[in-house]
C-alpha cells in the first residue's frame, strides 16, 4: 500500500511546527511498511490534485494568507472543492482550517472570502484564545481524547450540514461559546489545534491514515498494525493531566 | 507624566534598594519586584535616574544578551564605567530596578554610560523614559508566539517604540528584511551592519520567518544566504532590498569552535577583527556591537580590541564542571537559535552526551510547538552523540520529538527531576552539552552552581 500526501502551501502555511504533522504521518506509515509520498504544492505551482489521497493545510500569518488567496483564485480553489466532494482526506489546521470555510470577517467588519469547501464561517474576536486545551473526538472521528495548543482570535461557527470534530473538555475550541471544536465534513478534519497535533495524538493520526487508506483500497483492506506508542502516550497523558488540573 | 519630586525620588530609590537587598538575603534572585516597588513611589523614576546618561539599547529576538556583553566589555576594558542589566531583566520593571538601584539616593545616575537589553515587547515602554542615544536591533525570528503574536506583530511593536524616540540613532541588521524594514518612514538616523559574504551551504532554508516582501508580498530572492532568512535579499517586484551596510564583515578568514577571524569594513576603513565566540550568529552580534558602539560616538579601536577576549554570556554558552564532568550549556528558545546550537554540536569531533531541557512557563512561552521546526534530525545521525537525556516540564514532548527525529528509544533517558539530571551528568564519562530553554536554564544553572559552588547569577 502507499499514500500520496499533498502538503498545500508549505512555504506560507507553516507556522507553529506544522512540519511535525507531516513527519508524524509519514513515519507512522513507514513503520508499518506502507509507502508515503509527500509532495509540496506551493503558490504558483500546478499539479493534478486527483493523484493525491491526503491533503494537509497548516496555519499561517494573516499577512501571508492574502498572498495565498490570490493563488486560490487561479483555479486551485475549484480543484480543492472537487477533492473534498470526492471524499479525499483533509487535515486542516488553524489558518488552513479557517480557509476551508465560507469567509473570515475581521473584528472591524472587513470580509475576506475563503474557499467555501465546508459549511462554516469565522469572525474575528476581540481577544485571542491561547493555551493548551483538550477535546474529545466525536464517535465518527474515533472518539479518542485530543490534546493540543490553540492560538486564534477568530471565532468559528458551523453550518447545518456539518458536525464538529469534537467536544471541548477544557479550553475554547471553535468559538469559546458552544463547546464545539473543529469540523468534520465527509473526510475533512479541521481543527484549531495548531502545530503538531498528530505526534501527541496517535489515535487521531492513525484514524486519518486509515480513513485515507480505506477510501483508496476499500474497507477491510486498510488495517493498521498497532505501534509501540510508549512515548506518544507519555506525552499525551502528561499534557492532558496538566490541562485538566489547570 | 509629571517629573517626580525629590521626596518621591528618594523614597522610590530607597524602596528599590531595600527590596532588592531583602530578596538577595532570602536567596531569591528577583529582578522584577524591586522595579515594581520603585514605580509605586515614583511612577516615572526611570526617567529621573537615567537623565543625562548616554544609553545604548539592544533589542531583537536572538543575540541581545551577547551583544550587550560585547558592548559592556568594550566600555569597561577601555576604562569607561558602564551600567547594564544582567540576567534577563529586560522588561520595564527589570530595567527600572537596575537603573534605580544603581542611582544615588537623590536619584542621580552613578555612571555616564549604560547598555540596556530590552525585550521587543517592552521597548515602547522603556525607550521614551530613557531616551537612548542608540537602539541596535539584532534580528527577528519567531519566538514565544503566544506572548507576542506573530513575527510581523513584533516588528510593528518595535516600530511603535522607535516612533517615540526620533532623536535616537538606529543600528539595523541589513541582512534581515524584517529588521531592515524598521527604517521605513521614520525620521531617525539609520546605520546598517551585516555580512557581505555568504556563509554555509546556500540551500534555501526549510523554514523561513520572512519569505515574502514586507512591502508588496512578492517572494524575496537572495544573492546569498548567511543563516535562516538572513542574507542578500531583494524583492524582484517593488525593489525593497538589502541596504549596503557601513559596518560589514567582508571576508571570513577562519571560523572555529573558539571563535572567528574576519576582515571588516568599519566606517570606511578595512580592519582585521577577531571575535572570541564561535559561530556565524556571533559575527552578527559583533557587527551589531561595533555598529552601536561607534554610533554612540566611541572609537572603533576600543571595541575591536575587546572582542577577542569577550566571554560567553550568562547561559547563552556557559561552562561548568561537575565532579570532573565538563558541561557546556547553550540557551535555546526558538528554532533559529536551536538550529545554530545543534549545528555547533554536530561540528564536534569528539564523543559527547546531550541533554535537552524544555519548560513551558510564561517566560518561555506556553506554546512549545517550535521544537518541531528545529532540525534535530541532523544531530541524531551524528555518531559522536552517545547518550541523550530529556528533562523539564515538557520532557515528554521533547522525548517524543527526538523519537520522530530517529533517535532510538533506548538511547533516550527521561530525567523526572533536577536531582536525577544532575546525577546523570555527574556519572557521565563524556563531556555533556545541555540545551535548555529559558526557565529550565535558570533552574538548572542554579542547581549546577549549588553543586559546583559557583557565583550567584545576579552577580554575573
Ligand atoms: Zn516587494
Amino acid at each position: 500500500m502507499e499514500l500520496n500526501i499533498c502538503h498545500l502551501y508549505p512555504e506560507v502555511l507553516n507556522l507553529y511546527g506544522d512540519r511535525g504533522n507531516i513527519r508524524c504521518m509519514k513515519k507512522r506509515l513507514e513503520w508499518r511498511g506502507i509507502k508515503a509520498h509527500v509532495d509540496e504544492l506551493k503558490i504558483g505551482e500546478h499539479r493534478d490534485l486527483t493523484a493525491y489521497d491526503l491533503f494537509f493545510i497548516g496555519g499561517g500569518q494573516d499577512f501571508e494568507q492574502e498572498v495565498l488567496l490570490g493563488d486560490l483564485k487561479s483555479g486551485k480553489a475549484d480543484e480543492i472543492r472537487s477533492a473534498v466532494e470526492d471524499g479525499k482526506t483533509f487535515l486542516c489546521i488553524c489558518g488552513g482550517y479557517q480557509m476551508m470555510g465560507h469567509y473570515y470577517e475581521t473584528y472591524d467588519g472587513v470580509k475576506c472570502e475563503f474557499l467555501g469547501a465546508v459549511d462554516f464561517y469565522t469572525v474575528g474576536g476581540k481577544t485571542r484564545m491561547i493555551d493548551n486545551y483538550a477535546f474529545r473526538l466525536s464517535e465518527e472521528s474515533g472518539g479518542s481524547t485530543v490534546v493540543g495548543f490553540e492560538n486564534h482570535s477568530g471565532k468559528t461557527y458551523l453550518g447545518a450540514g456539518v458536525t464538529p470534530l469534537g467536544t471541548v473538555l477544557k479550553g475554547n475550541g471553535n468559538n469559546g461559546e458552544d463547546g464545539t471544536e473543529g469540523v468534520r465534513y465527509k473526510n475533512v478534519f479541521g481543527s484549531y489545534s495548531h502545530g503538531p497535533i498528530m505526534p501527541k495524538n496517535p489515535q487521531l493520526c492513525d484514524f486519518l491514515l486509515k480513513n485515507a487508506l480505506e477510501r483508496k483500497y476499500g474497507r477491510g483492506n486498510a488495517e493498521l498494525a498497532p505501534l509501540p506508542d510508549k512515548f506518544e502516550t507519555l506525552a499525551h497523558d502528561s499534557v492532558l493531566k496538566k490541562i485538566m488540573q489547570a | 507624566m509629571r517629573k517626580s519630586n525629590p521626596v518621591q525620588t528618594v523614597l522610590s530609590v530607597a524602596a528599590c534598594k531595600l527590596t532588592r537587598n531583602l530578596l538577595r538575603l532570602t536567596k531569591r534572585g528577583g529582578t522584577a519586584l524591586p522595579g515594581k516597588v520603585a514605580r509605586v513611589f515614583a511612577p516615572n523614576i526611570l526617567e529621573t535616574v537615567s537623565e543625562g546618561m548616554e544609553i545604548i539599547v539592544v533589542t531583537g529576538t536572538n543575540g541581545k544578551t551577547t551583544t550587550c556583553r560585547m558592548l559592556e566589555h568594550a566600555f569597561t576594558s577601555s576604562g569607561r564605567e558602564c551600567l547594564s542589566n544582567k540576567s534577563g531583566a529586560n522588561l520595564l520593571s527589570g530595567v527600572t530596578a537596575e537603573l534605580t538601584c544603581n542611582a544615588t539616593w537623590r536619584g542621580r545616575p552613578k555612571t555616564h554610560y549604560a547598555v540596556i537589553e530590552c525585550d521587543e515587547g517592552a521597548l515602547k515602554q522603556v525607550v521614551p523614559l530613557i531616551h537612548p542615544k542608540v537602539i541596535a536591533v539584532t534580528n527577528l525570528f519567531r519566538d514565544q508566539l503566544d506572548r507576542y503574536g506573530e513575527v510581523m506583530h513584533t516588528a510593528d511593536t518595535i516600530r511603535v517604540g522607535i516612533r517615540k524616540v526620533p532623536e535616537t540613532v538606529l543600528c539595523l541588521n541589513a541582512d534581515d528584511s524584517l529588521v531592515s524594514s524598521l527604517s521605513f518612514d521614520v525620521p531617525n538616523k539609520v546605520l546598517y551592519y551585516g555580512l557581505n559574504t555568504p556563509v554555509g551551504d546556500q540551500k534555501d532554508p526549510a523554514v523561513s520567518d520572512a519569505k515574502y516582501c514586507i512591502r508588496c508580498g512578492t517572494q524575496y530572492k537572495y544573492l546569498y544566504h548567511t543563516y535562516a532568512h538572513l542574507g542578500g535579499f531583494y524583492c524582484p517586484k517593488c525593489g525593497y532590498k538589502r541596504q549596503e551596510p557601513a559596518t560589514a564583515v567582508t571576508k571570513i578568514r577562519k571560523m572555529s569552535a573558539s571563535g572567528s577571524d574576519v576582515l571588516m569594513q568599519i566606517g570606511g576603513s578595512s580592519q582585521e577583527v577577531s571575535v572570541g565566540l564561535p559561530a556565524v550568529y556571533n559575527l552578527y552580534n559583533a557587527a551589531a556591537a561595533i555598529c552601536a558602539f561607534t554610533a554612540a560616538g566611541l572609537p572603533a579601536e576600543d571595541i575591536i580590541s575587546s572582542l577577542r577576549d569577550v566571554h560567553s554570556s550568562f547561559g547563552r554558552m556557559e561552562n561548568f564542571k561537575l565532579d570532573g564532568t565538563d558541561i557546556q550549556m547553550i540557551l535555546v528558545k526558538n528554532p533559529a537559535g536551536c538550529n545554530q546550537a545543534l549545528a555547533y554540536l554536530t561540528s564536534m569531533e569528539e564523543d559527547f552526551n546531550a541533554v535537552f531541557c524544555l519548560n513551558d512557563r510564561t517566560a518561555d512561552g506556553h506554546d512549545i510547538s517550535w521544537i518541531w521546526d528545529a532540525d534535530y534530525e541532523q544531530l541524531m545521525k551524528d555518531p559522536h552523540l552517545k547518550k541523550i537525556y530529556v528533562a523539564g516540564d515538557r520532557a515528554q514532548d521533547m522525548q517524543l520529538r527526538l523519537k520522530y527525529a530517529d533517535a532510538e528509544e533506548e538511547r533516550i533517558t527521561l530525567c523526572p527531576s533536577k536531582e536525577a539530571l544532575l546525577q546523570a551528568m555527574r556519572e557521565s564519562a563524556l563531556p555533556v552539552f545541555v540545551l535548555p530553554n529559558y526557565t529550565s536554564m535558570l533552574s538548572l544553572r542554579a542547581a549546577l552552581q549549588e553543586a559546583a559552588g559557583g557565583k550567584n547569577f545576579w552577580e554575573g
